[in-house]
């Protein structure tokens, strides 16, 4: 693989939508860049296990749809919606606050690798070799969102960067959806004070493919939807309800359509991919 | 003035022959006793002393020694009373030698009889050898059930100084009494909905695989747990007298049941108390207990992660060898392990209706407390749900004798090794290898059992459909 290669406003492997910014940047580049629409997918570092079963979900479903998920490559929602994405080899690009060949945090080592195995791009505005200060991360939130068609926000306190993130879209013109949470949870608040300030609230996986496919267009693949699993996935105990069919009968086709690749597990649940 | 009386030592999950030697010297009245016994053993002295005279027999004013040879063997317990009485006596000529009978009971200070742990030893060494064994008259007919043994019991020890005056062979052996299969209590019928979970605990009996129950408070796992050992079919009768012997090593007088042994130790046991310990002699521990049986290690990421490991041997080997002070014994640990288990400590992750107040790092952690190579023991990984979601939907279950009747006939078409696969069943495992689904180890562990399923419907050979449903039941955990 080719190491990490600056592209400038106007170039052919420039992201469109950085065009959007008052000041385009330069960017340093390591992978692969082609035109694409991409889905910002952010939130907190200090996430629980519901918001990183979302993200995975709207990482999976994104790549589903044949879409790019931005995100920055941070602990909590930002690597979940980033492994959610691969783990169908979908296309994910990671915007660092450092230098391209800096993996931050060093933890998510392996989603880094896996996005440019898979063909997507890790992407930064500062030369290889910058340090990941912390003064550069709500700088590189701008290019997250100006790079997506849509930014998704699944966990968010008050403060924060996934804020800025939705903030900066918003601004830029990028559609905003959130996911609504309990009123008194810290890790709802972002979220719930960007619905009252116009965002969309989304509700699950299937919800948001059916806002961004407004937003996008329709997804380029369109998946086989003849197990009828929604998009937030079932329990195998829920099958032989969902289908109509002994426990046994319904093993048999869940083996099948596991084997096909049609569905997937994800944790305890069944979930198409 | 000397006699020999043969007794038994239960050691590992065999007997040995004892052979308590006595012999009435010239001298003052004493009493020896050698041959590595524990206390209780030593105390037989002040026993045999009273249960003799309360019989009306003299004890000779001599000195009398007693060796139980093998002398570095370590004994323990109540049951060379009556030996030891027996061999007094006829050292002292005051009855004929007691020659070929194995003789155990505990005697008490009016001369009755009283049954220990050994007596099924006795019993086992009486087929073993061909000779009659003497036991007490409260466990004989228990014992007696064991094949080729013939059993006499007795009540006192005048009762056994004149049944040996008058021969043995002119006394009538005890009538085997049935034991028999009581596998009553907890039916299959009473777990209500969680079809799926219905479905694994049938073919886990079916192949003798390992099962793990995933899934949070209240759903009923320990339920489905403690109904296995009903729908597995009963013990055969050698298999009964190998259960009864490691049982009687750990001081159980379990007769000779049928029924399967069910252990469900809790997550505070000792090393010692889940694979076998004690002190001078060994004491087989929980994975010995449950021999021929199910051991249900319930709350399964509480116990230490140490203690879950040593499991790991047994579980391989099919037995397990316990070192102490001056014996080694191996005792057998063929064991049906279940196990359950909360998905996190707050045991709500990933329910629909209850909320996960568990840090992601925290459930992580918990998952880890149960180590890979222990993971990968278990064939069947099942999510039991909660009680209210699934009640609603399925059938009428089916009752535990009618489970038992097709794990029984899928036991029957196991017998000669698992059943043919069909052409595209190979080529359905050889694809989910190729497209990643499933490791080298997975798909042995699909192939095992899909050959159960395909035993359990009573086909010819393991069809695609079995490996599909096989493929769907495999650890997810």
């Amino acid at each position: 693989m080719s190491g990490p290669a600056l592209v400038h406003p106007g170039s052919a492997e420039y992201p469109v939508g950085l065009h959007d910014l008052e000041e385009p940047p330069a960017i340093w580049l390591l992978g692969q860049l082609a035109e694409f629409s991409g889905v910002a997918v952010v939130g907190t570092r200090r996430c629980t296990r519901y918001g990183i079963d979302l993200a995975e979900g709207f990482g999976s479903a994104i790549a589903r749809a044949g879409w790019t998920t931005v995100s920055g490559l941070a602990r909590g929602i930002d690597a979940a919606a980033h492994r959610g994405c691969l783990r169908l080899s979908g296309h994910a690009v990671a915007v660092l606050g450092s230098g391209v060949d800096r993996c931050y945090p060093r933890e998510n080592r392996a989603i880094y690798d896996q996005i440019i195995d898979t063909g997507g791009a890790i992407v930064s505005e500062y030369p290889p070799g910058t340090p990941p200060d912390r003064w550069r991360f709500p700088a590189r939130n701008r290019i997250i969102a100006a790079m997506s068609a849509a930014v998704v926000v699944v966990e968010a306190a008050a403060t924060g960067g996934a804020l800025i993130t939705a903030r900066l879209g918003a601004e830029l013109g990028r559609p905003v959806f959130v996911v609504p949470g309990d009123v008194d949870r810290e890790m709802s608040e972002g979220c719930n004070r960007l619905i009252r300030d116009g965002a969309h609230p989304v509700f699950g996986s299937a919800d948001l493919l059916e806002e961004l496919s407004l937003v996008i267009g329709p997804p380029a693949r369109v998946s086989d939807s003849d197990h009828g699993i929604p998009a937030q996935g079932v329990q195998v105990s829920e099958l032989p309800a969902l289908w109509s069919l002994s426990i046994t009968e319904s093993l048999v086709k869940l083996g099948r359509l596991e084997l096909e690749g049609t569905v997937r597990r994800l944790g305890e649940f069944v979930v198409p991919s | 003035m000397y006699a020999a009386t043969i007794s038994v030592a239960l050691v590992g999950g065999d007997v040995r022959p004892v052979e308590v030697q006595v012999h009435v010297g010239r001298q003052h009245d004493q009493f020896k006793l050698s041959g590595l016994p524990d206390p209780a053993v030593r105390e037989a002295k002040d026993r045999v002393r009273a249960a003799v005279m309360s019989s009306g027999i003299a004890f000779p004013n001599r000195t009398v020694t007693v060796n139980l040879a093998p002398a570095h063997l370590p004994k323990s317990g109540t049951d060379f009373d009556l030996p030891i009485a027996l061999g007094v006596l006829a050292a002292s000529r005051e009855i004929p030698h007691p020659g070929e009978a194995v003789v155990v009971g505990e005697l008490a200070l009016d001369g009755s009889v009283r049954s220990g742990a050994s007596t099924i030893g006795a019993a086992v060494l009486s087929a073993r050898w061909g000779m009659p064994c003497l036991v007490a008259n409260g466990s004989a007919s228990e014992v007696a059930a064991v094949p080729g043994a013939r059993v006499h019991g007795v009540a006192s020890l005048a009762e056994a100084v004149e049944l040996l005056r008058t021969g043995l062979e002119h006394h009538p052996t005890a009538e085997p009494s049935h034991v028999g299969d009581r596998q009553g209590g907890d039916d299959l019928a009473e777990v209500r909905g969680q079809p799926l979970a219905r479905r694994a605990i049938e073919i886990a009996a079916a192949g003798g695989h390992h099962l793990l129950l995933h899934g949070p408070p209240g759903g009923g796992k320990t339920m489905l747990a403690r109904r296995l050992p009903g729908i597995l079919p009963p013990l055969t009768e050698s298999d009964a007298v190998e259960v009864a012997l490691v049982h009687a090593a750990a001081g159980h007088m379990r007769g000779l049941s049928r029924t399967r042994p069910f252990r469900s130790p809790h997550h505070t046991a000792s090393r010692a108390a889940l694979v076998g310990g004690g002190s001078g002699v060994a004491v087989p521990g929980e994975v010995s207990l449950a021999h021929r049986g199910v051991l249900f290690i319930d709350e399964m990421a509480e116990f230490p992660r140490a203690n879950l490991d040593t499991l790991r041997q047994p579980l391989e080997d099919g037995q397990v060898t316990v070192a102490r002070r001056g014996i080694t014994a191996t005792f057998p640990s063929s064991f049906h392990l279940v196990a359950a288990t909360n998905p996190c400590p707050c045991g709500y992750v990933g329910d629909r209706r209850k909320p996960c107040e568990c840090r992601p790092a925290a459930v992580a952690r918990y998952r880890q407390r149960v180590s890979g190579p222990l993971l990968d023991r278990f064939d069947l990984v099942v999510k039991v749900d909660r009680l209210e979601a699934a009640e609603a939907s399925g059938p009428e279950p089916d009752p535990t004798a009618e489970v038992r009747r097709r794990v029984v006939a899928a036991h029957e078409r196991l017998v000669d090794g698992p059943p043919a696969s069909t052409i595209g069943a190979g080529e359905l495992l050889r694809a989910a290898l190729g497209n990643s689904l499933l490791t080298a180890r997975g798909v042995d562990r699909v192939r095992r059992v899909a050959g159960t399923i395909s035993a359990l419907s009573g086909d010819d050979a393991v069809t695609e459909e079995h490996v599909a449903e096989a493929i769907a039941l495999r650890a997810d955990w």
